[in-house]
């Protein structure tokens, strides 16, 4: 907790004097020299938001969001994340209109934008919103999110066994997962000169200045990790540092071309790049385009990350917002969103679904992964938020940026 | 023909030849947005040719998103230009003008916003908000965007003032006129050009923000935003139609103009 | 009369700018000035984003910002500078052209200097990843004609990155300076031929002269944004073209880490505002806001 011991005299002072209003004490603090940055310090400083405390596992919190008709509902989301026929075949099942924006580009940067409005404790005018696990995880640790009323989810039930009990969610209070993705290899085998299986070829000075990587150090360091044979559910901090001091190594030798966020699609597509560290849905619709495409999951295994369905705190249309939750978690329904989207869906059933319209993608791997695929995949480090953050300063300096 | 006409004349050709490179390469990345605006891709991505079609243009608001994100971009840059012109203009004017205590160093400070990196401007502009409560949407977009057009316009109208020579102005008070007539009817159409080029940089500035438009949007879409979010997953050939029947819009504005200007000089010398 | 109207012509007159100057004024003092400064108090800050931060003349942001980042500094000094040369290059004959031998066609060529600027921005830079793909003609044409070697790239590297730059801010480098030119009484150089003058001199001492506020103008709106860019870097360049405006963007929004982030763009900003001072001082009779006229 930060030293915070003349603020919080004077405020407390004058929350004794009177009963104020949050407007009117916000007020009173800018008149007495604090900006909105030392209320916001604390605030935290007074339990507002707890940097370190972890929300204990076990409590369930009891929810209740009645059912109410629905007349508006605020989904903030991933671009190109939903087929969009659904938004309106749950307006017409429901009634009500559904504002979906495609604002989240980027967890980090998301979580800038609002972290004001969270931090002082107010909402944020979204009912659902979809980060990656990392992010669920700081959320729910700093009690941004309104929880799940089961009641209205049934469907819930629903969800895959893997992902049933994450560490930072184990009774699914908070969260749900929309999508899973797979983090590995992209590549085109033709450019390579065959087929590649280990994480370590994408080392070889052949594919000198052919190759990107994401900037994400979730992603990238997690693929090291594994390379080196550790697993990264058990990574340390100092693991994921001796990760990114590899990524840096190669970097310097010019092996990688460069760093990139969702936009090494057309570096691969243009056959600038001839392998990537790549998402398993981009490169489904990259293989639409050019066929030569593979999403090569390596020996030594991949990542499985989710991004999450979240409701954050204040939300003015719970039961709406649980609505949705339950509806894209009907078989029908998901196996139409992972048709769309071709990321693998936390449904059980939408796969049985699917074969019967679409049995070409139903058979898919990458989006509907055998029990042995699933066997590989890796969920990303846990790490406190200090070592997260001395992961993010450790890969900015590799990344120049 | 003398030497010195051969001279110019050779002079004049290689200047055009360069001015004609020059242009081509100032035109080349924009043949390629209008032209992979008739491409048929069968994914998602728009990044490799593969056949033409009239389908994106004749369905160009197919893209969920679009339709909404690019007239909330005309609506704002609309509002925001006849603000910030008009701002600007009075700004530019006083400064040109006039001598009042503070003018060097009101000029030092209008030079600012033109020196403060999008990401400053954006990040510390939402700070304020926030702080205020005040719910970031469409009109603080536009707040946003009056801010730092406001400093463009006064540059760029001011320069024509300063051009241009003030003792018309002078002239027409000596004759009587009070400032708002010698305004109206001799500043105004003298520095109408320089207003005209306010506007329009007020306008692409606008249009094209993303930055600043991204920290202080809230929920809200605009073009930019839209264009920034799609980029990395893959830019539809909806948005190539969209930037193109912009451009071809500012076009036909031009052309307008230029006709529009002909018919009233005809009309001045005919009578 | 003692109780005349309290506005008097000649108070009217006194009071007049500073009329018409306070909406402006007012607009960029709230929604520009102030929060600016909050940044510099934020810059001054330490904590995270989760503890929260608290105000404690931290000065080591600066320090950070200053030793951390003295590469990208220069880099982007580097590179908006070469950008703004370049564009002064290309800019010059080509507005010489259509202010001296435009005629008819001015207003035409003008237009054409101003229209792609109309096509958003981020839209055309992604047409040049395109352009100055791997296996693209222009790639493919430097490789035969030697320009570039074998298996060298075009993308991911310095060069891509500041012709990104100077394609960006050539029409801003352009109209400024076809402002100036317009503004040339071309008798002067009538005159300056009359009296003897090759048309070069006449060239050099009248017609650069004359435009040099063009240039300065031109020059500053060129330099300037280009220093604090991102967009060309981040699309066009690799980890090692990495400009001063992206680390303030991943500062800002990916590490959130605002106190380095404020001060690193507090410093951008006296960067700018001093080499400006200078930059004018030393080519400028007459400062951006001075008046000019009579």
């Amino acid at each position: 907790m930060p030293e915070q011991p003349r603020p919080e005299d004077i405020i407390e002072r004058l929350l004794a004097e009177q009963r104020l209003s949050r407007r009117g004490f916000l007020r009173k603090a800018g008149a007495t020299g604090l900006t909105f940055s030392g209320a916001a310090a604390f605030l935290a400083a007074c339990g507002g938001v707890e940097g370190t405390a972890t929300k204990t596992t076990a409590e369930t919190v009891a929810v209740d969001h009645p059912k109410v008709p629905i007349t508006q509902l605020n989904f903030s989301n991933w671009p190109l994340y939903i087929d969009k026929s659904v938004i309106k075949s749950f307006e017409k099942e429901y009634g009500g209109k559904v504002k979906y924006t495609e604002e989240i580009n980027d967890n980090q940067e998301f979580f800038g934008k609002v972290r004001q409005q969270l931090q002082q404790g107010q909402a944020i005018g979204r009912d659902i919103v979809v980060l990656t696990d990392y992010m669920a995880t700081r959320w729910i640790r700093n009690d941004y999110l309104t929880p799940i009323d089961k009641k209205n989810v049934p469907n819930a039930q629903n969800l895959v066994e893997g992902l049933r009990a994450p560490n930072f969610d184990p009774s699914r209070q908070y969260s749900l997962p929309w999508q899973s993705g797979m983090t590995a290899i992209g590549y085109n085998p033709k450019r390579t000169g065959g087929k590649l299986s280990s994480i370590n070829d994408i080392f070889d000075p052949k594919f000198k200045g052919r190759v990107t990587m994401l900037a994400d150090p979730h992603d990238s360091a997690s693929l090291m990790i594994l390379a080196d044979g550790k697993k990264t559910a058990d990574a340390t901090i100092d693991d994921v540092l001796a990760a990114i001091d590899r990524i840096d190594e190669e970097n310097r030798k010019g092996q990688i071309r460069r760093f990139t966020g969702n936009d090494y699609t057309t570096d691969l597509a243009k056959g600038n790049v001839w392998i990537s560290v790549a998402y398993s849905g981009d490169v489904i619709q990259l293989q639409a385009d050019n066929p030569e495409l593979e999403f090569l999951i390596p020996d030594e295994g991949a990542v499985l990350w989710s991004d999450n369905m979240l409701m954050p705190q204040k939300a003015a249309h719970p039961y709406a917002a649980e609505t949705m939750m339950n509806y894209v978690y009907e078989p029908e329904i998901a196996a139409k969103i992972a048709a769309y989207v071709n990321y693998v869906t936390p449904v059980i059933g939408a796969q049985e679904e699917l074969a019967k319209t679409d049995p070409e993608t139903a058979e898919n791997e990458l989006i509907f992964p055998s029990d042995e695929t699933r066997a590989k995949l890796n969920p990303y480090p846990t790490l406190s938020p200090e070592d997260e953050n001395r992961m993010l300063e450790a890969m900015q300096k590799v990344t120049g940026a | 023909m003398s030497a010195v006409t051969r001279a110019t004349r050779r002079r004049t050709v290689a200047l055009g030849v360069w001015s004609g490179f020059a242009l081509l390469y100032l035109f080349l990345p924009v043949f390629l947005i209008v032209a992979f605006s008739f491409n048929d891709p069968s994914g998602r991505f728009n990044f490799t040719w593969q056949g033409f079609t009239l389908d994106q243009w004749k369905d160009p608001f197919s893209v969920e998103g679009l339709g909404t994100a690019f007239r909330n971009s005309l609506e704002i840059a609309a509002l925001s230009v006849v603000v910030s012109v008009i701002l600007g203009t009075l700004v530019a004017l006083a400064l040109a003008r006039y001598h009042f205590r503070g003018r060097s160093p009101l000029g030092l400070f209008l030079f600012l916003p033109l020196a403060t990196p999008d990401v400053v401007m954006g990040a510390s502009l939402l700070g304020l908000f926030l702080t205020m409560n005040v719910a970031t949407g469409f009109a603080t977009i536009l707040i946003a965007h009056v801010m730092f057009n406001i400093a463009y316009v006064v540059v760029t109208v001011l320069a024509r003032l300063q051009g241009m020579d003030a003792h018309l102005e002078e002239a027409a008070m000596d004759l009587g006129a009070n400032e708002w007539t010698t305004f109206r009817l001799v500043t105004l159409p003298l520095i109408a050009p320089g207003v005209a080029a306010a506007a329009m940089l007020a306008f692409v500035l606008s249009i094209d923000d993303y930055i600043v438009t991204s920290f202080n949007a809230g929920t809200t879409s605009t073009f930019p935003l839209y264009i920034f979010g799609a980029a990395r997953q893959g830019v539809p050939p909806q948005v190539n139609v969209l930037a193109t029947a912009l451009l071809f819009a500012v076009v036909l504005l031009m052309v307008g103009n230029v006709a529009y200007q002909r018919r009233l000089a005809r009309r001045d010398a005919a009578a | 009369m003692a109780r005349r109207a309290l506005l008097t012509a000649r108070r009217r007159r006194q009071l007049l700018p500073y009329a018409i100057l306070v909406p402006g004024v007012a607009w960029l003092v709230v929604f520009f000035a102030i929060p600016v400064l909050n940044q510099v108090y934020v810059s001054l800050e330490s904590g995270t984003i989760e503890q929260g931060y608290a105000f404690d003349w931290n000065w080591s942001s600066y320090g950070t910002a200053l030793s951390d980042y003295q590469e990208q500094f220069l880099r982007s000094l580097f590179y908006a500078g070469t950008a703004t040369v370049l564009a002064l290059v290309i800019a010059f004959p080509l507005v010489y052209f259509v202010a001296f031998r435009g005629g008819r066609y001015k207003t035409v060529l003008l237009a054409l200097i101003v229209l792609p600027l109309f096509m958003n921005f981020l839209m055309r830079t992604v047409a040049w990843q395109t352009i100055l793909q791997d296996d693209g003609f222009v790639a493919d044409t430097m490789r035969s004609l030697g320009i570039l070697e074998e298996d060298g790239r075009l993308l991911a590297t310095r060069t891509a990155v500041i012709a990104g730059l100077t394609y960006n801010f050539l029409p801003f480098m352009a109209l400024p300076i076809y402002a100036a030119l317009e503004g040339v009484d071309r008798r002067l150089i009538e005159a300056a031929t009359d009296l003897y003058a090759t048309r070069w001199q006449a060239f050099r001492r009248i017609t650069v002269p004359l435009a040099m506020p063009g240039i300065v103008a031109g020059s500053l709106l060129t330099f300037i944004p280009a220093l604090g860019d991102y967009v060309n870097a981040s699309l066009l360049g690799s980890s090692r073209e990495t400009m001063i405006g992206n680390v303030i963007q991943s500062k800002f929004l990916v590490l959130t880490d605002y106190p380095t982030a404020a001060a690193l763009s507090f410093l951008l900003m006296l960067f700018i505002v001093v080499l400006v001072a200078i930059y004018i001082r030393v080519l400028g009779r007459r400062s951006l806001f001075e008046a000019a006229a009579a």
